[in-house]
């Protein structure tokens, strides 16, 4: 019983010391669900939940899209709104009929084969050709949308149908 | 027979599958990601804070008031001055977060534009946005004042102890005594500011006649008012006073002389000649509410006692 009152003063002390703050948040693609600080407070589009002042950590995960970590200091206000964009992951072919190569994107990611499916997350990919442990080709790849890349040797990246 | 179409169907599917498979190419096991910043909105929206504080005025009203609010105890820096006609309400619009939410250290000072009015300041305890209503304030013409120091008109000596009075007609609103260093102050409510029938009343604990002054306030609501006790050293000795009120002081010794003034309790006189029944002598009369001047007349003697001036304060009642 004393911890409960306890507990109760200890709550009643934090809402009147830091006054909560509405908060929205809105995501694209919608229906995501949103962790606050670690804790779910629901499926996008989130209405008139409450926020306090402070730091505060968003994570936010859904299949086929990158995961996205904000934190964010949360300013005394009547109401806040977020909108968060997440990064799509396209699934998208890569292939060559060069012999001995190595390709590498984003410094970590190596494979040898010809013919490869790789999940690549939207935006500005770094491809990086190897062979006998020299690099002969870098370049940028942009993934926009699901393509087949077609590799070859010092040339921009093809794309084919 | 069956045995071999489902050997067939097996090959055939495995065929199929590694078929497709190779056309297909395997998957990189990991997903790969750019780490690119993601596009993220962040909105806020202020709120502000409404600040009611009703007023009442009491007996006046200043035509303007200077309201100036300051927050988190800074009486320098107000956050908002406003200067309007004399509100029931004195409304104002503070934006988000200005105010101490912790404790009363914000305050309205209201400053009428009447030197009649007193500043007054209330204190209060902010909200981060909302509507705060205060409890209401009443605005009060300023207290009236008069202070000075009671002393004897024969020698000019501070004369202690004197009972000093405000009273208007009879109703005595404030009393007090004069101090050992023979100064007094009375302040009363501003309401009485035009009060026609004011006046001090003082030494009524002497022997002498009570000094009786109106007050006028009108011009200013302090007055500094010095109150000289008894009689003036234009009066030589002996000094009589008489004993009792309606006392006459007439123009001549014999029985139908004309009364000239009928004497209160305390008036001295100064005594010139004395016959069988009558005392020859002057009083002073104040003309014109400052000069005083001396008056012959004559006066029964049963009226009149002599004045020990070594103790001018009236005994206790029962003593």
């Amino acid at each position: 019983m004393q911890t409960i009152k306890f507990s109760l003063v200890i709550l009643f002390g934090i809402t009147f010391i830091f006054p909560q703050i509405k908060l929205d948040v809105n995501t694209i693609p919608k229906k995501v669900d949103i962790h606050l600080d670690g804790v779910n407070i629901g499926s996008s589009p989130i209405r008139n939940e409450r926020i306090t002042p402070g730091v505060h950590k968003f994570e936010i995960k859904k299949k086929g899209y990158a995961p996205l970590t904000y934190d964010l200091l949360v300013n005394p206000a009547q109401a806040i709104e977020l909108d968060f964009f997440l990064n799509p992951i396209y699934e998208c072919k890569f292939k060559t009929e060069e012999k001995g190569l190595v390709f590498e994107l984003n410094g970590e990611h190596r494979w040898d084969v010809d013919l490869v499916r790789l999940k690549l997350e939207a935006g500005d990919h770094l491809l990086r050709v190897f062979k006998i442990g020299e690099i002969i080709d870098e370049q940028t790849i942009r993934v926009d949308q699901p393509k087949k890349y077609n590799y070859f040797l010092k040339k921009p990246l093809g794309l084919s149908n | 027979m069956n045995r071999i179409r489902q050997y067939l169907f097996t090959i055939s599917l495995v065929i199929l599958l590694s078929g497709c498979s190779s056309f297909k190419g395997p998957l990189y096991p990991d997903i790969i990601y750019n780490n690119r910043q993601p596009l993220i909105s962040v909105t806020y929206e202020y709120g502000e804070i409404q600040l009611i504080l009703p007023l009442r005025y009491d007996a006046a009203v200043p035509d303007n008031i200077l309201f100036k609010v300051f927050a988190q105890g800074d009486t320098l820096r107000p956050i908002i001055s406003i200067l309007q006609e004399a509100p029931k309400e004195f409304l104002a619009y503070l934006p988000q977060g200005v105010l101490d939410i912790q404790n009363s250290t914000n305050l309205i000072k209201i400053i009428p534009q009447d030197k009649n009015f007193d500043p007054v300041t209330v204190r209060f305890k902010g909200i981060s946005f909302g509507r705060i209503v205060l409890p209401p304030k009443t605005i009060r013409i300023g207290q009236l004042v008069v202070s000075g120091n009671t002393y004897f008109n024969s020698n000019d000596s501070m004369i202690t102890n004197v009972d000093v009075s405000i009273q208007n007609f009879d109703n005595v609103i404030y009393t007090t005594r004069s101090n050992e260093l023979g100064f007094y102050q009375l302040a009363i409510p501003g309401e009485y500011r035009y009060a026609e029938h004011l006046r001090v009343v003082a030494g009524e604990n002497l022997i002498f006649k009570p000094y009786t002054k109106k007050l006028d306030f009108s011009n200013n609501r302090k007055l500094k008012l010095d109150i000289g006790i008894g009689p003036s050293r234009d009066m030589v000795e002996p000094i009589y006073l008489t004993n009792k009120d309606n006392v006459h002081f007439r123009d001549g010794p014999e029985i139908g002389s004309e009364t000239l003034f009928l004497l209160k309790e305390g008036e001295a006189i100064s005594v010139d000649r004395v016959t069988l029944g009558e005392y020859f002598g002057s009083i002073e009369v104040e003309i014109d509410n400052s000069k005083r001047v001396k008056m012959k007349g004559w006066i029964n003697r049963g009226d009149l006692r002599l004045v020990n001036m070594h103790n001018v304060y009236r005994l206790p009642k029962g003593n």
